[in-house]
């Protein structure tokens, strides 16, 4: 697995989302040797789990699969999935890398023929789908996946059950026998493109999330609207599988916030006003109110504003939403605050609420670790002294798809730039 | 509200020269989650949110004869869940101090009341709960404290039936003189608190 040969003139991508994926295409199309590796059994990050962008309300998956073939007639690229960047050492030029790899228990020969699945009875929570379904043991872990390739998850790989997987199989792509495994890589420059994390909204403990069932986020609301989520693209409450009527979006849940995440992640009033039409187009007369302290939809993105605002069941209230509770019997929410605008106290129920969390960086997380600057709020920072290591996309500032794409594009030329220095 | 306001600095200056944490309304953006968590807010005239626009506005009447600057009861809920850390609650009772200050009694019980428990806390280190209630009910003269005295008639046997207030006078702390320097000290570097 491990046969890798790099050099001091190979770049070395951290993270194989859709940062991740640009710079390493646009630093092999230009001539260099560059090694991915991913921390899900799959590329893409994110990305996979979008129903639509904004503001085109197109899938992603045109875009991944673009990127995806482009990759596979890259003879220049290595990638490594479930693989985890464990130490960095040295200094530009001349890194050493150490690289965790996490049994898959499932090799190249696999044809994605389910037979494992069938056989597997154990289920666990399903991570693509934030746990709001489960899958099977032994599972292929979305649609799309790229490498399209099952995974055996650890619970079940030393039992009986990994047996019979095993056995199920015709073309002798279950290996149970697999191990952790690491190997080192010499490389000359880093991108470091491990992506964002959801914002913990649990930790916003007025709103509920996690105790009223009601209550989603919305990366969650982005997996109920995808025909490959758990409720097959239609979107229902979680708590009885109702469809809504009368959905709440509250912004700013957690950011701008200096008990939590004081800065603006800048794409989430976009996000919530796409989920708006994904609501609007399943439920013709379901109402959704957006509650914001600041509609931010900056630059071009505001046209897509002025557009939902057209869109008569959807109203706009200035308001940061003070309190949730729950009525027990009917799984409703009541939202609790202040009309800003007006002045009036906001008392009214809901059937649904989203919660409009922001992004949190992936820093570098390795002891010890390398020699690189960040702002005051975790995210790459520029600094001109340090170079070798280059952020990408969201681990620089929290943004859009789009925005990351060209954002990977620059990373990939310093990172080209920093090896041609030597 | 109206569309159009004249923005006039002079009483913001003002707050911020002479109130208790006065310039940190400064940092308020307007989100309104102080509002929506208060739980006095169906009794206040105006919520702290509109308070600190006002006084952006130089509104300085309205701000210094709202009720709600006297209302705040320490619950701490706006202080802690205000997302530019503004300590809503310091700048409420700032704002009643420095009323109270320039002769301004819009809840005169209130500010008695302030001032009795601030007076107790200081003689005996603790609240004696007939003793407060008294000094407050009677201010008012004698007619006006014999009907706060039956309204609250029940409320009193209650107190006494759970041993939460004794028929005796309630004694010193001890350690009283330690306290009051530590309250001596609190008023010397405040611009004054609740106590009036």
């Amino acid at each position: 697995m491990a046969e890798v040969e790099t050099t001091n003139q190979s770049i070395l991508v951290v993270g194989g989302g859709m940062s991740g994926i640009t710079a390493a295409l646009e630093a092999a199309e230009a001539g260099h040797n560059v090694v991915l590796v991913e921390k899900n059994p799959y590329l893409g990050g994110r990305v996979t789990q979008l129903y639509q962008y904004f503001p085109k309300l197109c899938p992603p998956n045109c875009g991944l699969e673009i990127n995806f073939r482009r990759m596979k007639l890259n003879p220049k690229i290595r990638f490594f999935t479930m693989a985890e960047v464990t130490g960095i050492s040295g200094q530009e030029g001349d890194y050493d890398v150490t690289v965790k790899l996490a049994p898959r228990y499932v090799n190249e020969k696999c044809t994605c023929c389910g037979k494992c699945a069938e056989v597997c009875e154990s289920e666990i929570d399903n991570p693509f789908n934030f746990g709001m379904d489960k899958i099977k043991a032994a599972y292929l872990p979305h649609e799309f996946a790229f490498p399209m390739r099952y995974v055996l998850d650890p619970t079940i790989s030393g039992t009986e059950e990994g047996k019979k997987c095993k056995e199920a199989c015709e073309y002798d792509a279950v290996d149970l026998e697999m191990k952790e495994t690491t190997f080192d890589l010499k490389v000359g420059a880093i991108v470091w493109a491990a992506g964002w994390d959801p914002y913990d909204a649990s930790r916003v403990e007025y709103y509920g999330f996690g105790e009223y069932k009601n209550v989603i986020t919305n990366v969650m609301m982005e997996r109920l609207a995808s025909p490959n989520g758990p409720t097959g693209g239609k979107i229902l409450r979680p708590s009885d599988g109702k469809e809504p009527k009368n959905v709440a979006f509250i912004q700013c849940a957690g950011s701008r916030d200096e008990n939590h995440l004081p800065y603006c992640s800048g794409i989430c009033c976009l996000a919530s006003m796409k989920h708006s039409t994904y609501l609007r187009e399943q439920y013709p007369d379901c109402d959704v109110t957006i509650f914001f302290i600041d509609i931010r939809a900056l630059d071009r993105l505001e046209d897509f504003y002025t557009k939902v605002q057209g869109d008569e069941k959807l109203s706009f209230i200035k308001s940061k939403i003070a309190n949730i509770s729950e009525d027990e019997e009917t799984g409703d929410l009541l939202l609790e605050g202040e009309n800003t605008n007006t002045g009036e106290q906001i008392r009214t129920s809901f059937d649904l609420v989203v919660l409009a969390t922001g992004m949190v960086p992936n820093k570098i997380e390795i002891e010890p670790s390398p020699d690189v600057s960040y702002d005051e709020y975790g995210f790459f920072a520029y600094d001109p002294e340090k170079t070798g290591i280059y952020g990408a996309g969201c681990v620089r500032r929290p943004t859009d798809v789009a925005s990351c794409v060209q954002d990977a594009t620059g990373a990939a030329l310093k990172a080209i730039q920093s090896i041609a220095r030597r | 509200m109206e569309k159009n306001v004249n923005y006039d600095p002079s009483f913001a200056q003002e707050v911020f020269e002479n109130v208790d944490a006065g310039e940190e309304i400064k940092m308020c953006m307007n989100c309104g989650v102080c509002a929506g968590s208060c739980p006095l807010r169906f009794n206040m005239d105006y919520p702290p949110r509109q308070i600190f626009q006002m006084i952006r506005l130089g509104k300085r009447e309205e701000v210094l004869n709202a009720k709600s600057i006297m209302l705040c009861t320490s619950c701490y809920t706006c202080k802690v869940r205000c997302p530019r850390s503004i300590p809503v609650i310091d700048v409420m009772h700032g704002l009643a101090h420095y009323a109270i200050k320039q002769g301004i009694l819009t809840r005169r019980d209130t500010a008695n009341f302030g001032r009795e428990f601030w007076n107790q806390v200081y003689r005996l280190g603790r609240i004696d709960e007939k003793d407060l209630p008294r000094r407050v009910f009677f201010a008012a003269g004698f007619i006006e404290g014999i009907k706060s005295t039956l309204k609250y008639l029940d409320m009193g046997l209650k107190l006494l039936l759970h041993r939460r207030m004794k028929l005796l006078p309630e004694r010193k702390i001890k350690g009283i003189q330690s306290l009051r320097k530590m309250l001596d000290k609190a008023e010397k570097m405040g611009k004054g608190g609740a106590a009036a």
